[in-house]
């Protein structure tokens, strides 16, 4: 770990991010930006599978997330951006080990959606209701979105003394 | 000033900024981000299928995420204001505070506008054809949501003092 540690804060984007006071405050924002993105578009289609605003078919509301999926990658950017900075402060940071098991589950949750359910759902038309399994993956998906949330927040107060 | 003194001394504002215990200021601080998601996100959503989508598909049916999204800032509202009580110096003489509230106002403004004009009146049944104005407004208020972030975030780097205490020793 420490080897990989020292590894990083070598490269150059690790003293990019760090030497240009800018870039960590942009990135802070550009990390909420694509949080709101996600957030906001893959809610509005897992409401939709559990029975909100029914009058419109799911495979619809479903154009939303390439709008998510963008946000989610400039989230993974800017992410990438902080751990090249401080490596150490989240490798050693119990909260951002928890962030990471949300984010796998989500990428299960997603991979499962995908594999089937996903088909019955895009036949749906305006009023349809989902079947439960679906529905299932779709408060799964809001509740691991929150566990993200909420470990990503917490990071601050995880951090292991600076070493430097 | 001496207004900054008392409300730094109440116990909402110790209890939040200093009990040492995840449920003060983490806890308020990761609703405040939550609510975020929620109102900013699903705003955006709102604007996305006006600018994109509203073309081929109603909006009408959208109407039920509206109530949701004012849960959302009434979380924020409250967390906001409890974070605001922990630190009212450092907020409240920071100019891009008052920025990022003026962005909220008019982006929460906007949504209602929204709300009333398009998505109640709009026929249920039918796509509707948005005019310039209507996705002049859609582009300025995600526009607005991006802003609000933007100078939400950067509080924590351009505040001048951090408590009344600072603003005694003048720097």
């Amino acid at each position: 770990m420490q080897a990989l540690i020292e590894w990083i804060v070598a490269t150059d984007l690790s003293r990019f991010v760090l030497y240009n006071g800018w870039v960590w405050p942009i990135s802070e924002a550009l990390h909420f930006m694509g949080l709101v993105l996600l957030v906001g578009t893959v809610s509005t289609f897992d409401l939709r599978v559990l029975g909100v605003g029914k009058g419109i078919a799911p495979s619809a509301i479903h154009r939303l997330v390439p709008f998510g999926l963008a946000g989610f990658g400039i989230s993974i950017c800017t992410g990438v951006l902080f751990i090249a900075g401080t490596p150490d402060q989240y490798f050693y940071n119990s909260a951002f080990h928890l962030k990471v098991v949300f984010l796998l589950a989500m990428g299960i949750n997603v991979a499962f959606f995908y594999s089937a359910p996903f088909r019955v759902v895009k036949s749906l038309g305006p009023g349809d209701d989902a079947p439960r399994i679906t529905k299932l993956s779709a408060a799964l998906s809001l509740l691991i979105m929150v566990g993200v949330m909420c470990c990503g927040r917490m990071l601050t107060f995880f951090r292991p003394p600076m070493i430097s | 000033m001496s207004f900054f003194v008392w409300l730094e001394q109440t116990g909402v504002s110790v209890w939040v900024r200093e009990a040492p215990t995840l449920w003060a200021f983490p806890f308020v601080l990761f609703l405040h981000t939550l609510g975020l998601g929620v109102v900013a996100g699903l705003s955006v959503a709102m604007n996305v299928w006006i600018l994109k989508f509203a073309e081929r598909h109603p909006v009408a049916p959208l109407k039920p995420f509206f109530p949701i999204i004012w849960v959302g800032f009434t979380v924020n509202l409250i967390s906001g204001l409890l974070l605001l009580a922990a630190y009212p110096t450092k907020a409240l003489t920071d100019p891009v505070f008052y920025l990022k509230i003026g962005l909220i106002m008019i982006a929460l403004f906007l949504l209602q506008w929204m709300r009333r004009k398009i998505f109640v009146a709009a026929d249920p049944s039918r796509p509707l054809q948005p005019d310039r104005r209507l996705r002049f407004t859609a582009a300025l208020s995600i526009g607005l949501w991006a802003g609000a972030v933007l100078t939400g975030r950067l509080l924590a780097y351009t505040y001048n003092f951090l408590m009344a205490s600072d603003l005694v020793a003048g720097y």
